[in-house]
């Protein structure tokens, strides 16, 4: 099925944003560029053909940044740089001067110079002609004339008219003119031939487009008007180390050109097979670590001798709102009882650190070094409005900055068990690329199967589909990754759909590729069975009817809490004893939120779990750790899914519906009158929940404990 | 239980066969060396404390082999180098030495590994000849920097003790009463990790291959002092890696921390090794050799361009 993928309207969340930018002006062209981090040596990540910005080495800068300096620009001609006329203004020559200009700029004397494509054009020129400026070069995918082009792309004139828009033919200015996107759409597809490429393919077509057909066909024609030097000899005449690497399914330009360029500079080479033209994009991993090992090769560390190691699990735990800080605290607790020698480091982010931190947990140092997950979430979430697949598939660059912290950490640290709950990085990285694994490895999850939003169309559903696709194949090559992969639940909380057209049913698959741990409260609701005595001690007296509305540990809640206090005045008429206590959490700030008479407005509360137990009535989000808090302490509640949100839409409502538990409502339908009269009737209600089981954190961690 | 460790009866098979071996004489004495394997990059593999010989770097050669050029040799006083009497053990003698080996071996510039005592010829070498070294591993030296090991009681070496208990057997006229006893004392200080009886048998075998009373001639020489190390460290110019373990009983921690400090080197702690890593922790030795020589290919193939212009 072929769908059409669009670009992104607006720039995703950064990892890292750069210490500083600016502009530089040379021969009249504005040029944009970039600085990250400090130290020893700079890597200067080069312009590539304009048909791409900067923002290609996304994946490349927050890791690298951590390392060394960092300076990249946009080239002439896209970006936030100039796009002067004419071929001339699009020479080799003139990039090679761009770069000096750019160096000048942010007082760099030397660099390592690191190009993608025809960058290797401009980059070996720099290399040869400013010898004292550029101490090594790395190129990736070089299009370079040292061998001859693909056979396919050698048929079809650019600049002649042709009777076709078949494949390669689209590789000519009349069709650019004609329809520039359709060309975008094959030549990006051609960029990325490795399978699951949706994102990155996404990526470079919007970056393609903020410039233009006629400004590209400027620069192929600057990039054929002669340098005056032959490419041969300045290739000769580089003198600093230089590294090349080429996939081997390069369909823009073939593997021989950078076997021949590492030949002529007598550099050193690595086949990437399998990979295509812009493997920094697609297998971000690898080819950092080869640029790393390049440019700063890691220095050598501290070596524990397997047998006077002690037994260390590092447990990474999902950073998206609160998540489940809570059952993994509960979990590690188990896993101690089975193994009191077991030493545990947490490697995760605010806001489930304030929770560790609370409990007296050692939070690993480099967890400071982490890309917030929470900070990117909350910005892609309109009026309780979160596409979370969208808003997860937006943070590629993220994840990747978060998986390389992580394997620098596990680099220089040896632990016997990784738990990852619901870390999409790790599993995602490891699976493409294998070789990192070094230790047993727990995949905890509380749902299975990327599910389409029905107003997200054809499109969302072939983009689900493609990401679940990818998700079964991985394990299906890889069954030695997982070690453990648990599913936090019983069978019949798995929805009862397919991952996509043709594939498995996911009930089905996750029985087949999952132990099943049942639910993992956090908590044993035994510990509250004498109510009256909790509620004393929480301060709520017998004869008040409380109400806590929570959204959790995420920051997107605001305007569900803004709406359920403008009802606060009508339902205070209909339930006259009702309290109500409006809990703003850890990543929103109480004074931004309206004040009513009677009304409580508390910033975070620990072991908010307890509160809810205590309480008459809970007015919550659509999230499972909530919800099933209070469906294991038996209370009702009212929840309010957030638009978009499959996880809260599908899975988690699913699940609630099995329990029998909570009254849903749709936030865009309810008036401040519809809550009001829900929490009226819904107040103090006795409730025939199914019952939660209490020993899911016992049954996860024993199937932990075997690893160790 | 106790029971007595022994000593190999004959070489074992050896996993690689040097590629060309020979004698070289210097100053009447014969040094045997072996070279192995070919490339731009030489590693040297320097002896140590006459003690035991070349056959201790076992682990390393079949490996360093497959990826670049290797040189060894037996150093005076044992294996099939010549036992000259005494006042030929000065460490200048060692270094004389080792340059002869390379001048034989048509070495131009090597990457220079010791252990323990061999760092001090090491660092003659590397701070008196820098045209020839391009790299200096020195593996838990034995150089007077730094504090020495903590629990190593000091007895008198060169006086009759009217104890042989422990470190007391580190004495000239026990090592000619006993010298296997000297040796299983020695051995088990070297090698502190549990389960190491292999490493033990091997090195006594090595050991028996000398005598006491070449032993005794190694120690009656001059010794390196502070000021002597400290100088020679402050003129490596090469780049250096230190690699010491943490429960070193021979020479302590503390020497190797020194000496990557004073030479402006990169430390590698092993913790839970002992003196000798490389044989008992090999992998992790030789990949850390790997990488330092690896990843300093082409520094040292820039500075050899350099200093031959």
């Amino acid at each position: 099925m072929t769908v059409q993928l669009q670009a992104p309207a607006s720039e995703q969340t950064r990892a890292r944003y750069p210490d500083s930018s600016g502009y530089v002006e040379r021969a009249g062209v504005n040029l944009y560029y970039e600085v990250y981090g400090e130290g020893e040596p700079t890597v200067f990540l080069l312009p590539t053909w304009s048909i791409i910005h900067s923002r290609h080495w996304k994946m490349q800068i927050p890791y690298l940044a951590r390392h060394c300096r960092v300076v990249t620009f946009d080239g002439r001609g896209n970006g936030r740089s100039d796009r002067p006329m004419g071929a001339e203004a699009y020479a080799i020559r003139e990039f090679a001067l761009d770069a000096l200009a750019v160096l000048d700029a942010t007082a760099t004397e030397r660099t390592i110079v690191v190009g993608v494509s025809c960058a290797a054009l401009w980059g070996v020129l720099l290399a040869a002609e400013h010898p004292e400026r550029v101490a090594g070069a790395a190129f990736i995918s070089p299009a370079v004339g040292l061998a001859p082009p693909l056979p396919e792309r050698a048929v079809y004139s650019f600049d002649e008219p042709l009777g076709t828009d078949e494949g390669w033919a689209k590789y000519n200015i009349h069709h650019w003119l004609r329809d520039y996107r359709d060309f975008l759409e094959f030549f990006m597809g051609k960029c990325f031939t490795e399978p699951h490429s949706t994102k990155q393919i996404e990526d470079s077509i919007a970056w393609a487009l903020e410039t233009t057909s006629e400004t590209l066909a400027d620069h192929d024609a600057g990039i054929a008007l002669p340098t005056g030097v032959q490419f041969t000899d300045l290739c000769a005449r580089v003198r600093c180390p230089v590294l090349v690497m080429h996939g081997d399914e390069d369909a823009i330009r073939p593997h021989a050109q950078g076997v021949a360029l590492a030949e002529a500079t007598r550099g050193e080479f690595v086949t990437l097979e399998g990979a295509g033209h812009l493997p920094q994009a697609r297998d971000p991993v690898k080819v950092n670590l080869l640029l790393r090992d390049f440019v700063a090769p890691p220095p050598p560390t501290r070596w524990v001798r397997g047998k006077s190691r002690r037994k260390r699990a590092l447990y990474i735990s999902s950073p998206i709102g609160l998540g489940h800080a809570q059952r993994d605290a509960a979990i590690a607790d188990e896993l101690r009882k089975l193994h009191p020698d077991l030493e545990i480091d947490w490697l995760a982010q605010h806001p489930v650190t304030k929770v560790l931190e609370a409990r007296g947990e050692r939070i690993h140092p480099g967890s400071a070094l982490l890309a917030n997950e929470s900070t990117h979430i909350e910005s892609e979430c309109a009026e309780h409005d979160l596409n979370c697949f969208q808003a997860i598939r937006r943070m590629d660059e993220i994840l990747l900055a978060n998986f390389m912290v992580f394997h620098d950490l596990v680099r220089d640290e040896q632990y016997d068990l990784w738990i990852g709950d619901e870390a999409w990085e790790l599993d995602y990285y490891l699976h493409e690329n294998p070789e990192q694994k070094q230790a047993a490895y727990v995949w905890l999850t509380d749902f299975v199967g990327w599910l389409p939003m029905s107003d997200g169309g054809e499109r969302e559903a072939f983009l689900t589909t493609d990401y679940n696709a990818e998700m079964i194949e991985h394990i299906a090559r890889f069954p030695r990754i997982r070690d453990r992969a648990l599913y936090v639940g019983n069978a019949d909380d798995i929805v009862p759909d397919a991952f996509g057209p043709d594939l498995p049913q996911i009930r089905d698959w996750t029985e087949e590729h999952y132990d099943l741990t049942g639910y993992v409260t956090g908590f044993d609701p035994s510990a509250f069975s004498d109510r009256e005595a909790l509620r004393a001690e929480l301060g709520y007296a017998a004869d008040e009817q409380v109400c806590i509305v929570t959204v959790g540990g995420s920051g997107v809640g605001a305007h569900l809490l803004h709406r359920v206090i403008d009802a606060f005045p009508e339902a205070k008429e209909r339930v006259p004893a009702l309290r109500m206590i409006v809990v703003a959490g850890p990543r929103i700030d109480p004074v931004t939120l309206p004040q009513a008479e009677g009304l409580e407005i508390r910033r975070y509360v620990h072991d908010l779990y307890r509160h809810l137990a205590a309480c008459d009535l809970a007015v919550v989000q659509g999230g499972l750790t909530t919800s099933m808090e209070l469906t294991a302490n038996r209370r009702p509640f009212v929840y309010f899914p957030l638009d978009h949100h499959f996880e809260q839409n599908f899975h988690v409502r699913h699940r609630l519906e099995r329990y029998g538990a909570g009254r849903r409502m749709d936030y865009a339908t309810s008036t401040p009158e519809t809550i009001a009269e829900a929490i009226a009737e819904e107040i103090g209600r006795e409730v025939d929940y199914r019952p939660v089981e209490t020993d899911g954190a016992a049954r996860a961690a024993a199937l932990i404990a075997e690893l160790l | 239980m106790t029971v007595e460790l022994q000593a190999p009866a004959s070489e074992q098979t050896r996993a690689r066969y040097p590629d060309s071996s020979g004698y070289v004489e210097r100053d009447c004495v014969n040094l045997y060396y072996e070279v192995y394997g070919s490339g731009e990059t030489t590693v040297f593999l320097l002896p140590t404390w006459s003690i035991i010989h070349s056959r201790h770097w076992k682990m390393q050669i079949p490996y360093l082999a497959r990826h670049c050029r290797v040189v060894t040799f037996d150093g005076r006083g044992n294996g099939r180098s010549d036992r000259p009497p005494k006042g030929a053990y000065d460490e200048r003698e060692f270094a004389a030495d080792a340059l002869a080996v390379m001048d034989a071996t048509e070495t131009e510039r090597a990457v220079l590994v010791s252990l323990s005592l061999g760092a001090q010829r090491g660092l003659i070498m590397a701070a008196e000849h820098p045209e020839r070294i391009g790299g200096a591993v020195f593996i838990c030296p034995s150089v007077p920097l730094g504090e020495p090991v903590a629990d190593r009681q000091l007895y008198a070496w060169n006086e009759e003790l009217d104890t042989d208990e422990g470190w007391a057997k580190y004495n000239r006229y026990y090592w000619l009463r006993d010298y296997r006893g000297f040796l299983e004392f020695f051995f088990s200080q070297m090698f502190t990790e549990p389960h190491s009886t292999k490493p033990i048998e091997d090195c006594i075998g090595w050991g028996l291959e000398t005598t006491a009373e070449t032993l005794v001639a190694t120690q009656l020489r001059e010794w390196m002092d502070e000021d002597t190390a400290r100088d020679l460290c402050r003129r490596v110019q090469c780049p250096v890696l230190v690699i010491q373990g943490s429960e070193d009983a021979i020479t302590g921690p503390g020497r190797g921390i020194a000496l990557a400090e004073e030479t402006g080197g990169e430390l590698v702690l092993l913790e839970g090794s002992g003196h000798g890593p490389h044989v008992r922790d090999p992998v992790k030795v030789n990949l850390l050799l790997r990488e330092f020589i690896i990843a300093r290919q082409q520094e040292i193939y820039d500075a050899f361009l350099e200093k031959r212009q």
